[in-house]
């Protein structure tokens, strides 16, 4: 009896060599874990729907072009609820002027903050994983300075933080079974999806689908090469099943024909004024392939979207409404 | 009433003054970072511009007059006023010492006088080295010393070993308690840290360097500054001309009976006979304040007597000069063995190799701006001289097209600043793909990442498609096989940054003239190890060179 209450008012003093080691382990347990398997939501935010409407829009004022192209749609109110913690993800990838379409567009991005303030949002955040250094590339593509004008302390375009990639597991994936997503953008209760139309010499286009590739973590070009089921394409559908956005709203104000996706020449540039937004990435991937003169079906990644259920890539069963 | 303002001992004044001063550098420091804009508004290379050591000798190395360098003038100009203030009064790394003196106990001996005479020996052996074209700077000058170990070593370090706990707590701990952390950690990121951890080769030599001049002050206070220093060694040459003096010359006889001031003077300044070295004294005046009778003065009166004699002979100045006359040789070794290395690519800007060495001063500076981490040290692959100096690691990171910031600190115009447009078409080196690694070629599949990266707008990678048999599926598939446009590539490497390849990449940046002419086709896709290796080319031999 004596013993064991000596041993529980010093436990380091009289600790054997076996408790030493248990203690040790628990200690040191903490410094040695690796980050946790996320749990990504089962259901997608936004389940595919028979009909999708996409709504489409021209003009050349940014700003009031997407508050017309989202009536159609019902307005802001079904995407955003009041309260809601949403996640703005535009292309922000590359050390370029806002004219050179290699990103979203400052104006599209700025507006549709504001949409998400005045729907009520608790916080909206903007962020994407850059090609390029991230310093260069937010401040070349004029997002960071619009969405700092909107003066809201609800709303913030961040540096993405390598720390806040966890792995999630795709448990619907066919090419791959595991990757890390940004925490930020996985636990959102809203993801608005905001690309630029682009040439890309392995997707042929990368579109709404692609942009899923801004809140990856890890060695991404590792991703590029494989074929069949471990094609880039298939992953990036892949990756759609973990994260597929509320809403994507497609930039067309000015699309890159040639030399994607970083582009870098006027010429390659075409002015479009052109906005538009569906609950359905699948069907605004294959509406824009239309832009670039192309079938939905000559697109691989709007494919393996359709085959994995993510969306309608037949137009005839979109109900596209012009604004 | 008689009002009197409260006296303030010149000691508080001085420590104003030093605090002020390092407090501006390590805000320069770290303000030397890219904050998104295309330029860097301060720089801690103001310090290198201030110091006429590295004027001096790059002057000296380069045979040009360096118009940036100009601050040194106001130095030297100061000094031979006020003599070496500069050392007590302005010096980061003084400043620190002292610092780092309060925590260390206090000493009892004299100073071993012997070490004072080396600084004498230092200066002339860079010097002489320098007119030689054989810069060795970077290992003694005070501010290379201190910004390289800082930028290189302590700031990335420190980085790491702050973020960690936060890290571990972010991923580890419940929400409740990570949400504090962060917040904290967000306030530390934007104030205190580095943008980026960043990692440098060898940093742990920069790093044992500056420790060293820490560790020296267990031995004598202010070791460094006393002994080592060149930089101080050139002001203090300066400061036996100056006109501010200390009156009384020498220590009177109460000072030396009570408070032997061969040991409490800071710098040792007072001789064994009590005479005082004005190349010693760094105008700390504690003696004004700790003087019981309010002797001495500092004045600019006509000293009545000579100044104590000169401490270095004339016989160690010859020796410097012989032994700075014979490191270029020895440096030389590396280049006669096997000439620069092929992938020895400097800075965008940087000056044709000898040039280039002549002028920079190992600083540290376009190290730490990199964005991406790309420029590394060189150890001793450039010669002896070469170390510290900067080199472009591809597969670390990359040149970005609009980014001119290495160029902006640089001290010395080593890296000249190019306009943009200048810069974005500056061959650093040429890319050349090893197609044994390249994914297109190996496994049949495109890959395009190269391509996709390449910031120019013509593109200087393209593909040729090739319809080919998949090695695994046995299926007809079409490869996109990239190549390199010879005429356009500028060597920027961010294709070989993100070459998705495991360790290797399978595109290397060499120096143009190091690559064989057969392998500089447009049309071809050659790779450099099938290719005889051409003469060395280095643009002016050191030593004899004969192939590499």
């Amino acid at each position: 009896m004596k013993t064991t209450s000596v041993s529980a008012v010093a436990p380091i003093v009289t600790s054997n060599r076996r408790q030493f080691i248990s203690r040790l382990t628990a200690w040191s347990a903490g410094l040695l874990a690796a980050p946790p398997i996320f749990q990504a939501f089962p259901q997608s935010l936004n389940a595919a729907t028979a009909e999708p409407i996409l709504s489409v829009g021209k003009g050349t004022d940014y700003e009031a072009l997407l508050v017309k192209v989202f009536e159609p749609l019902g307005g802001i109110a079904p995407f955003v609820k009041k309260g809601a913690r949403v996640v703005i993800k535009p292309n922000m990838s590359w050390d370029r002027k806002p004219e050179l379409a290699a990103n979203t567009h400052p104006l599209l991005v700025k507006a549709m903050a504001r949409l998400c303030l005045q729907a009520g949002a608790s916080k909206v955040m903007v962020f994407d994983r850059t090609c390029q250094d991230m310093r260069l590339c937010y401040a070349s593509c004029g997002t960071p300075a619009a969405i700092e004008s909107l003066n809201d302390p609800r709303v913030a375009c961040t540096f993405v933080d390598d720390r806040k990639f966890v792995p999630v597991k795709i448990k619907k994936g066919k090419g791959i079974a595991e990757w890390e997503f940004y925490k930020d953008a996985v636990t959102a209760d809203c993801y608005i999806n905001m690309p630029i139309a682009k040439d890309h010499k392995l997707a042929r286009l990368t579109l709404g689908l692609k942009n899923i590739m801004g809140i990856l973590g890890g060695k991404r070009n590792a991703l590029h090469p494989g074929t069949g089921d471990q094609s880039l394409n298939q992953k990036i559908a892949d990756f759609n099943t973990v994260l597929t956005p509320t809403i994507t709203v497609m930039d067309a104000t000015r699309i890159l024909l040639r030399n994607g996706p970083s582009g870098g020449k006027q010429d390659d540039v075409k002015e479009l004024h052109t906005v538009f937004a569906s609950a359905d990435t699948v069907a605004t991937d294959a509406y824009a392939s239309t832009l670039f003169g192309l079938k939905p079906d000559e697109l691989e990644t709007t494919k393996a979207g359709f085959a994995m259920g993510l969306g309608q890539m037949d137009l005839n069963k979109v109900k596209v409404v012009k604004v | 009433m008689n009002f009197r303002l409260p006296h303030i001992p010149w000691k508080w004044w001085r420590r104003a003054a030093q605090l002020l001063c390092l407090f501006i550098f390590l805000w320069l420091f770290r303000k030397t970072e890219s904050d998104g804009g295309p330029t860097i508004a301060f720089g801690a290379n103001i310090l290198f511009r201030l110091d006429p050591l590295v004027a001096a000798s790059a002057v000296l190395a380069g045979v040009k007059l360096i118009a940036a360098l100009w601050p040194a003038l106001v130095t030297v100009a100061l000094t031979l006023v006020l003599g070496r203030f500069f050392c007590g009064w302005i010096c980061p790394l003084g400043t620190l010492l002292d610092i780092t003196n309060h925590a260390l106990p206090e000493k009892a001996a004299p100073p071993d006088r012997r070490w004072r005479v080396v600084k004498f020996f230092l200066l002339g052996l860079v010097l002489t080295s320098a007119v030689l074209g054989c810069q060795l700077i970077g290992y003694f000058d005070p501010f290379s010393i201190l910004v390289r170990g800082m930028a290189i070593a302590l700031d990335p370090w420190l980085n790491r070993a702050v973020t960690a706990p936060f890290t571990l707590i972010y991923q580890q701990a419940p929400e409740s308690v990570s949400d504090i952390t962060e917040a904290i950690y967000a306030f530390l990121k934007t104030r205190l840290l580095p943008f980026q951890q960043n990692s440098f080769a060898f940093s742990i030599v920069s790093f044992a360097l500056l420790a060293a001049v820490f560790a020296l002050e267990l031995v004598e206070r202010r070791f460094w500054c006393r002994n080592l220093c060149p930089t101080g060694a050139l002001l203090g040459i300066l400061s036996r001309f100056s006109l501010l003096r200390r009156f009384p010359a020498r220590a009177c006889g109460r000072c030396k009976a009570e408070t032997d001031y061969t040991v409490r003077c800071r710098m040792g300044a007072f001789n064994e006979r009590g005479l005082l070295q004005p190349e010693s004294c760094n105008l700390c005046l504690d003696c004004l304040d700790d003087c019981p009778i309010d002797l001495p003065k500092f004045t600019f009166d006509k000293p009545k007597t000579a100044p104590a004699p000169f401490e270095p002979s004339r016989r160690l100045f010859l020796g410097s000069v012989v032994t700075g006359m014979a490191l270029p040789l020895v440096s030389g070794a590396v280049h006669a063995a096997r000439g620069l290395p092929a992938d020895l690519i400097r800075p965008p800007g940087a000056l044709p190799e000898p040039e280039f060495l002549d002028l920079c001063v190992r600083c540290g500076e376009c190290m730490k701006v990199c964005t991406t981490n790309a420029l590394q040290p060189v150890l001793l692959e450039a010669g002896l001289d070469g170390a510290f100096s900067p080199k472009f690691v591809g597969r670390i990171g990359y040149c970005e097209y609009n980014c001119t910031l290495c160029a902006q600190v640089c001290p010395t115009g080593a890296i000249a600043l190019l306009p943009l447009s200048v810069k974005q078409k500056f061959i650093m080196g040429k890319a050349v793909f090893d197609k044994k690694l390249c994914i297109p070629f190996v496994k049949n599949e495109s890959c395009i990442t190269c391509e996709e990266h390449c910031p120019l707008p013509e593109k200087a990678i393209r593909f040729r498609d090739v319809e080919l048999i998949h090695p695994v599926t046995k299926q007809r598939v079409i490869a996109k096989r990239p190549y390199i446009v010879w005429s356009l590539c500028t060597g920027c490497g961010i294709c070989e940054t993100k070459c998705p390849t495991e360790v290797k990449s399978a595109v290397h940046m060499f120096r143009e003239e190091a690559i064989p002419a057969a392998v500089r086709n447009d049309a071809e896709i050659m790779d450099m190890v099938s290719q005889p290796a051409p003469p060395s080319s280095e643009p002016k031999p050191r030593a004899n060179s004969d192939g590499y």
